[in-house]
């Protein structure tokens, strides 16, 4: 489709405008089912295996209309001018998986700020800014912290371990040792 | 000297005051219609007694509504290590985020701490308690993850359709008052009001008084000013004034007024004088103003 980068346009063009006029594009559309009632979900697709169904749904048979969050103008047609709600596919006549793909660009076109949007009114909060508490506040940290020397626990450095505990490592393996082994390790 | 006295903060009494009485209580402003599911409409046959009571409750309500938002400081970053222990270093890959669930504390006592993977305990972030209070304790009208339109480049697109009353009402809903992001996109706003001069907008919402606090901050008054002339609201003007000057009590016109105990009309051109920029536009809608109230008094 010519359109594929500003599908915006095609909204405005003469072709358009000749095809259909002032009306949104689902007006004028019938599906055709049995009997009075329409069945309460459309189809599910109308591009199944690269194959078009007969009678399409009124996005898809418009190649130059393409599902964008920035083409506005096209979504508002599927939101109710009152309620702000948007259209169940039975009234509009488009198959499920352009109806999913149109509410997920509703969605995006309100995140960016492109589409009106219902605003709650939340009420101003009543709680207490000055931040003093510890959990938000300053903390004094902990003195092994203070200085680039100090370890967090005593044994992350080394320790002399008690002399009764080294003779017993000597005794325990004088066969191996060196007969120079130092007691504490070169710095 | 004599000592000076402290800066009036946002929520002075007097501040307040006259914050509330510029912005005007249109009672069919703050109740107008909204797009909602429609319902059949609802008659009722009231006798004036009834009909003033139901104005009254509904002025109440109108004033519960126009309630200004906090006005504060930016807050500051939170980047407190509680412990280091490199012993757990290289035993994870991901940081974990332990919070306090307790129910019955508030939000601002919850403790959030962090566990890096190389070992530091930290306190989390602002940005890691705010996402990680909305994920436990819901909100309202507020998403984890902000919505794409506080960016700058989208808040262009939303002022073009002139939705800033929106905007801020989904700020308030979305950030804390004193969030550098609640504070940015609030700026950005009264900005953009100011440069189009569209302050009517605002007017009878809990944001003008904010919008209003703004501006004389930084002196950027005369748009306001002639724009509060065009519509006659004389009143508003002189509490403009009077709260200039409560703010820059060491300006030229603040002194003038206080010697001479100016009121009304002698107050606005004694400012317009000394300290509008745009001095030519004022005294030009206060000339239109004069020749209004004089041919009306005459007729």
């Amino acid at each position: 489709s010519p359109y594929q980068d500003r599908p915006w346009e095609y909204l405005e063009s003469e072709e358009y405008r000749a095809t259909y006029g002032d009306n949104p594009v689902w007006h004028g559309y019938h599906r055709n089912h049995k009997g009075s009632v329409p069945p309460q979900r459309t189809r599910k697709a109308c591009l199944r295996r690269g194959r078009h169904v007969g009678n399409p749904c009124p996005i898809c048979r418009d190649r130059n209309l393409l599902v964008d969050f920035r083409n506005v103008k096209l979504l508002d047609q599927f939101i109710c001018p009152h309620s702000g709600v948007i259209f169940h596919p039975i009234h509009t006549g488009i198959c499920m998986k352009q109806h999913k793909r149109l509410s997920q660009a509703i969605a995006q076109a309100q995140d960016h700020g492109l589409l009106w949007l219902q605003v709650p009114f939340v009420p101003v909060p009543d709680e207490d800014f000055s931040n003093q508490h510890a959990a938000v506040g300053k903390t004094p940290p902990a003195p092994a912290l203070k200085g680039p020397g100090r370890a967090w626990y005593p044994w992350y450095e080394w320790q002399q371990p008690p002399a009764t505990e080294v003779a017993r490592m000597r005794r325990l393996y004088r066969g191996f040792l060196e007969e120079n082994y130092p007691d504490t390790p070169p710095s | 000297g004599k000592a000076a006295k402290p800066k009036p903060a946002f929520t002075d009494e007097a501040v307040q005051t006259l914050l509330y009485r510029m912005t005007g209580l249109d009672l069919h402003k703050v109740f107008r219609p909204v797009k909602k599911d429609l319902k059949p409409p609802n008659y009722k046959l009231m006798t004036e007694a009834q009909l003033e009571e139901a104005t009254r409750k509904a002025i109440e309500e109108a004033k519960a509504k126009l309630i200004m938002p906090p006005v504060l400081n930016e807050r500051e970053p939170i980047d407190d290590v509680l412990a280091e222990d490199k012993v757990l270093e290289g035993t994870e890959t991901v940081k974990y985020v332990f919070t306090d669930l307790s129910y019955s504390i508030p939000h601002r006592e919850r403790f959030i701490v962090v566990r890096e993977p190389s070992g530091v305990l930290r306190k989390a972030t602002w940005e890691e308690r705010d996402r990680m209070i909305q994920i436990f304790f819901p909100k309202e009208g507020r998403r984890v993850i902000p919505p794409t339109l506080f960016k700058d480049e989208n808040l262009g697109t939303v002022f073009q359709q002139d939705r800033h009353e929106d905007v801020l009402n989904m700020c308030i809903a979305q950030f804390e008052p004193d969030s550098p992001d609640y504070i940015r996109v609030h700026h950005r706003t009264y900005e953009d009001i100011e440069k189009h001069a569209k302050y009517d907008l605002l007017r009878s919402t809990r944001h003008f008084g904010g919008m209003v606090w703004y501006l004389v901050n930084r002196k950027k008054t005369d748009g306001l000013l002639i724009d509060m002339i065009n519509r006659d609201l004389l009143e508003d003007a002189t509490s403009l004034i009077t709260l200039y000057h409560m703010l820059h009590p060491e300006c030229q016109s603040a002194k003038e007024a206080k010697e001479g105990k100016l009121q009304g009309v002698d107050l606005i051109k004694v400012f317009v004088k000394t300290e509008s920029q745009r001095e030519g536009y004022i005294q030009l809608a206060l000339q239109a103003y004069e020749e209004a109230m004089a041919t009306s008094s005459a007729s």
